[in-house]
C-alpha cells in the first residue's frame, strides 16, 4: 500500500544488507576518504536552535553515531538567536570554511536566506552534506466538542460556511502560517489565527480546548493522541506517514498538490571547505546514518525519512528543488520579488 | 492508594547506590551554578546533556532534574552576599538579602534562603506525588485570556514593590516593556525596533539584561568605594535564623510555595515570574511594607521559596502532558526525548519506574540539597572578608563567561555591558531597578496572551468578561489598583530609613535603595 512506501523503502534498505558486511562497508569508505592532515581537533556541530528542541535533539543522536564510527570528537554547539538567523548568517558568513565546522540545519534556512538575509547570504552559500530526517506538519483536531469527529474537509466547510469562528493555531511569519493561507485561499474558508511561539504551544492549547485546530509534528503531539486528548486529521507531505497509517494527507482531504510542508534536516558545510575533508565529513554523516540503532532511535523520537533525499547521489538536486519550490510559494505570495 | 504504591516503586528505583549518586552530583552541580553568578541552570543542562546519554533514562533524568532545583538553592547565595543575583530567579532576593548582609545577618538570610527552598521543594513535591495528573488536566484548560488577567494581576501586585518616586517607578515599568517589545512581534511575526540588526531580531537576552543590571552594574558601584577593602567590615553577627526570624518567615514560606507552585504550572511562567510575584505580594500583606527593601527577612523568605516551587510546579505539565512551560523544561523534555522517552498523559502509566523515579529522587535531592546548603551557609558567609579587588574580577569574569555559554552570541555580552553602564547611571539618579526587570519578564506574555486572546475571539475583548477565572482575576486586578490610589496621599517622609531597631545603624554614603 503507497502509505507503507516510506517505511517500506526504509526497512528494505537496512534489512536487506546484512549488518556485518555493511559494517566493513562504512568503516572501509570512511578510511579511504580521511586526510591526512584531518581532523586534528574536535569538529563542532553547530545547531542554530535552543538545546533540546527537535533539531538539538537530532543532532546530538546524530554527533554520538557520527562519533562512534568515525573515531574523531565531535561537539554540539548551540549558537541561538533571531529565531535562528543568528546561527544561518554565522554558518554562512563567519564560519571558516575548514571542515571544522558543521551546520545541522533545517530548511528554516531557507526562509531566512530568501525573506531575511537581505543579500546578505544566501542559501547556496552552504553546501549539503547528508541528510538526516524529515517532519511533516500535521493537522491535529479536538476529541471534544463541536468539532471532534470532523474531518479536515468538513472543518475547512465549516469555516466558509461560518468565516472567522473557526480558531487555529499557528506559528506567525512561518510554514504554519503558509499552510493555512494555502487552504484559505484555495478553498475560500476564513479562519481565526491564534499565534503561539511554537507547534507544541498550540497542541496545548488544543488539549485545553482553546483552539479548535492545531498543527505541529508528531513528536509534539503524540503523546496526547496516544491518550485521545487530541487527533491527527491531515498530513502536509506528499504521502502518508507510516506511523499515522489512517491520517489522509492535506492534498487527499483538500484535493491538491500544493499541501506540503515539513521540515527537513540536514547537514551543512560552509561554502569553501575543501572537497577532500567535505566528502570524509559526509561519509562519517552516511556511516551514522546506516547505523540501525540511531536509524531506530531517530524512528523512536517521531520522524521519518523522505525518499527522495535518502539517496545521497539525488540529495543534493531534490534539496534544491525544494528550495526553489518554497522560492515560487514566496515570489507567487508577493512576499519576494 | 496509588500515588503511595508509585511512590514505594519510586524509592525503590532512587534507592541504589547509582542513581543516590548522581542526585547528589546533581543537586552539587545545581548549587555550584546557582552560586556562580551567570552561569545558570540552562546553560548548565545543556552542556551536561551529552554525558546523560551514557548513564540510563532514570539516572540521567534525576541528575539533570535535580541541577534544576538545585540552582534555585545556590541562585541566592550571590543575591544575599555581593547584591549580584546568581541567577535571574534570584535577583528579588538581592532587595532585602543583601541589606540584611549589610546589617550582619547574611548567614540568616542565607539560612531562611534554604529552609525556604526545602520547603517549598518538598511541598511541591508531595502536592506532585498525589496531585499530577489532575493538575496537568486542569492547568491545561488555562488558556491565553487566563494568562492575560493573572499577568495584569502581577503587573499591578509589582507596582507595589516599587520604592521611592513613584514617577520613577513608573518610569522603570514602562521602560521594561518598551525593551521587551524589541525582536520578533507575536502576531504577524514581523520583527519591529530592531534597527535592521539580526541581532536584535529575537529580542534582547533575559540572562544579559539581568547580570549587566545587577552583576556589573553592583561592580561599577563597588569601584567607587575602594577605600573599603571588604564588604562586610563589621562581625558577622549569628549564623542562623532567631526565633523572630522563623515566625516572620514561615507564613511568606508557606505563600511563596502555593503561588510559585502555581506559576511553575502555567504557560510562560517559571522560577523568575513567581520570584518576583511572591516578593510583591509578601510586601503588599506586610504590616510593615516600610521595611522592605531594607533587610526584612519576609522579603527573602517568600521568593526563594516561590522560585523552588515553581521548579516543581514546572516539571508536572512536562511529565505528564509533554508539555514545557520554560526553557529549562524543554531542555528536560529534549533529554527525555533522546533517551527514547517520549512524555505524555499516557507517561506514568507507560514508565511508572522513570515518573516515579524522578518525584522519589526530588525529596530525596531536596533533603541532600539541605544538608549541603546549611553547612555550607558559614563557608558562604566567609566570603564577605574577600577583598574587593579579589573578588570583582573574578566574579566579573564568571558573569562574561556565564552570559556567552547561554546563546554562544558575542553580542549577549554587549548588551550585559550596555545595561550595566546603564544600571549604573540609573542607581546614580535613584531609580529602581526591579520594576525594570519584572516589567522586562511580563511585558512579552502579557502582550501575546493579551493578542492571542483577542485573536481566537469572535466578539473582541467579550472574552475577558465571558470567562470567568479570567473576569475575577480582572476584577481583582482593578481592585488593588483603587486600593492603591486611595492610599496613596499619605506621603511618606523621605529621609531617615528607619530600617529594623535591630540593624545597626551604618555609616554608609549609598544606602541600597534595591
Amino acid at each position: 500500500m503507497k502509505e507503507n512506501t516510506i517505511a517500506l523503502a526504509l526497512l528494505s534498505a537496512l534489512l536487506v544488507t546484512p549488518a556485518a558486511a555493511q559494517t566493513g562497508a562504512s568503516k572501509a569508505e570512511l578510511v579511504r576518504l580521511k586526510p591526512n592532515d584531518f581532523p586534528t581537533a574536535p569538529i563542532e556541530y553547530t545547531v542554530v536552535y535552543p538545546a533540546g528542541g527537535g533539531m538539538d535533539v537530532t543532532a546530538r543522536l546524530l554527533a554520538k553515531y557520527a562519533e562512534k564510527w568515525s573515531d574523531h570528537r565531535i561537539i554540539v554547539n548551540n549558537r541561538t538567536g533571531g529565531a535562528g538567523m543568528v546561527g544561518h548568517a554565522y554558518l554562512a558568513t563567519q564560519a571558516k570554511p575548514d571542515g571544522y565546522t558543521v551546520g545541522i540545519i533545517a530548511n528554516l534556512m531557507w526562509g531566512d536566506a530568501m525573506l531575511r538575509a537581505q543579500g546578505r547570504w544566501s542559501y547556496t552559500d552552504l553546501e549539503p552534506i547528508g541528510y538526516l530526517n524529515s517532519d511533516a506538519l500535521t493537522w491535529v483536531g479536538p476529541t471534544e466538542g463541536p468539532y471532534k469527529d470532523m474531518s479536515v474537509k468538513q472543518l475547512v466547510a465549516t469555516a466558509k460556511d461560518k468565516p472567522g469562528t473557526l480558531r487555529v493555531a499557528t506559528v506567525p511569519g512561518s510554514m504554519w502560517d503558509y499552510l493555512i493561507e494555502q487552504v484559505e485561499a484555495n478553498t475560500g474558508a476564513k479562519v481565526l489565527r491564534v499565534p503561539f511561539q511554537g507547534g507544541g504551544a498550540g497542541i496545548n492549547a488544543l488539549a485545553g480546548g482553546n483552539v479548535d485546530i492545531a498543527q505541529g509534528f508528531y513528536s509534539e503531539f503524540r503523546g496526547l493522541a496516544d491518550a485521545g486528548k487530541v487527533r491527527p486529521i491531515g498530513v502536509a507531505a506528499s504521502e502518508r506517514l507510516s506511523f499515522l497509517k489512517d491520517t489522509p494527507t492535506m492534498n487527499e482531504a483538500l484535493g491538491g498538490n500544493e499541501y506540503q510542508w515539513f521540515v527537513i534536516r540536514f547537514a551543512v558545510v560552509p561554502k569553501g571547505t575543501p572537497e577532500d575533508r567535505k566528502a570524509y565529513l559526509g561519509a562519517a554523516i552516511r556511516a551514522a546514518m546506516k547505523d540501525p540503532e540511531l536509524v531506530a532511535e531517530y524512528l523512536k523520537a517521531g520522524v521519518y525519512f523522505d525518499p527522495k533525499l535518502t539517496d545521497p547521489s539525488r540529495m543534493q538536486a531534490n534539496l534544491n528543488a525544494y528550495a526553489e519550490a518554497e522560492r515560487a510559494f514566496y515570489v507567487k505570495t508577493g512576499r519576494l520579488k | 492508594m496509588e500515588s503511595v504504591g508509585g511512590l514505594l516503586t519510586g524509592f525503590g528505583v532512587i534507592l541504589t547506590l547509582d542513581n543516590l549518586f548522581f542526585c547528589f552530583l546533581g543537586s552539587l552541580i545545581g548549587t555550584l551554578v546557582g552560586v556562580l553568578p551567570g552561569v545558570g541552570p540552562l546553560a548548565a543542562l545543556a552542556l551536561l546533556l551529552p554525558i546523560t546519554f551514557t548513564m540510563t533514562p532514570v539516572g540521567g533524568m534525576v541528575m539533570l532534574a535535580s541541577i534544576f532545583y538545585g540552582a534555585m538553592y545556590g541562585g541566592s547565595t550571590t543575591s544575599i552576599l555581593l547584591n549580584i543575583p546568581g541567577e535571574a530567579a534570584s535577583v528579588v532576593t538581592c532587595l532585602d538579602g543583601h541589606q540584611m548582609a549589610k546589617q550582619g545577618r547574611a548567614g540568616a538570610a542565607l539560612g531562611i534562603a534554604a529552609i525556604g527552598s526545602f520547603v517549598a521543594g518538598t511541598l511541591g513535591v508531595i502536592v506532585m506525588t498525589f496531585f499530577a495528573p489532575t493538575i496537568a488536566t486542569v492547568a491545561i484548560r488555562f488558556g491565553p485570556p487566563e494568562n492575560f488577567a493573572l499577568m495584569v494581576l502581577g503587573i499591578v501586585c509589582t507596582l507595589f514593590m516599587i520604592t521611592g518616586s513613584p514617577v520613577k517607578g513608573a518610569l522603570m515599568v514602562a521602560l521594561g516593556f518598551l525593551t521587551a517589545a524589541v525582536g520578533i512581534d507575536v502576531v504577524n511575526g514581523r520583527e519591529r525596533f530592531t534597527f535592521g540588526s539580526i541581532d536584535l531580531s529575537a529580542g534582547i537576552e533575559l540572562l544579559a539584561v539581568v547580570i549587566g543590571l545587577f552583576g556589573v552594574t553592583e561592580v561599577l558601584s563597588n569601584v567607587e568605594r575602594v577605600v573599603k577593602s571588604t564588604l562586610v567590615a563589621e562581625r558577622i553577627r549569628g549564623l542562623w535564623p532567631t526565633l523572630a526570624d522563623w515566625r516572620a518567615s514561615w507564613r511568606p514560606m508557606l505563600r511563596g510555595s502555593g503561588l510559585g507552585f502555581v506559576l511553575g504550572l502555567v504557560p510562560g511562567g517559571g522560577p523568575v515570574t513567581a520570584s518576583f510575584m511572591s516578593y510583591a505580594l509578601e510586601k503588599r500583606l506586610s504590616a510593615h511594607p516600610d521595611g522592605f527593601g531594607k533587610g526584612a527577612i519576609e522579603g527573602v523568605a517568600g521568593p526563594e521559596s516561590a522560585n523552588n516551587a515553581a521548579v516543581a510546579g514546572s516539571i508536572i505539565p512536562v511529565l505528564s502532558l509533554g508539555i514545557p512551560s520554560n526553557a529549562v523544561t524543554a531542555l528536560l523534555l529534549g533529554a527525555l526525548v533522546i533517551h527514547g522517552v517520549q512524555p505524555g498523559p499516557l507517561f506514568i502509566a507507560q514508565r511508572p519506574d522513570l515518573f516515579w523515579g524522578i518525584v522519589a529522587s526530588m525529596y530525596v535531592g531536596n533533603v541532600l540539597l539541605l544538608l549541603l546548603n546549611l553547612p555550607l551557609v558559614g563557608l558562604w558567609v566567609q566570603f564577605l572578608r574577600i577583598p574587593y579587588r579579589v573578588l570583582f574580577p573574578v566574579v566579573l569574569l564568571l558573569s562574561i563567561v556565564g552570559v556567552y555559554s547561554a546563546n554562544k552570541n558575542v553580542f549577549d555580552l554587549w548588551v550585559m555591558l550596555a545595561f550595566g553602564v546603564a544600571g549604573y547611571v540609573l542607581l546614580k539618579l535613584k531609580y529602581d531597578l526591579a520594576p525594570f526587570v519584572i516589567a522586562f519578564v511580563l511585558a512579552p506574555l502579557l502582550e501575546q496572551s493579551l493578542r492571542q486572546s483577542l485573536a481566537m475571539s469572535p466578539d473582541g475583548a467579550m472574552i475577558f468578561v465571558q470567562r470567568p477565572g479570567t473576569a475575577l482575576m480582572l476584577v481583582s486586578s482593578a481592585l488593588l489598583v483603587a486600593l492603591m490610589v486611595r492610599r496613596k496621599p499619605k506621603g511618606k517622609p523621605k529621609g531617615k530609613a528607619k530600617g529594623k531597631p535591630k540593624g545597626k545603624p551604618k555609616g554608609k554614603p549609598k544606602g541600597g535603595s534595591r
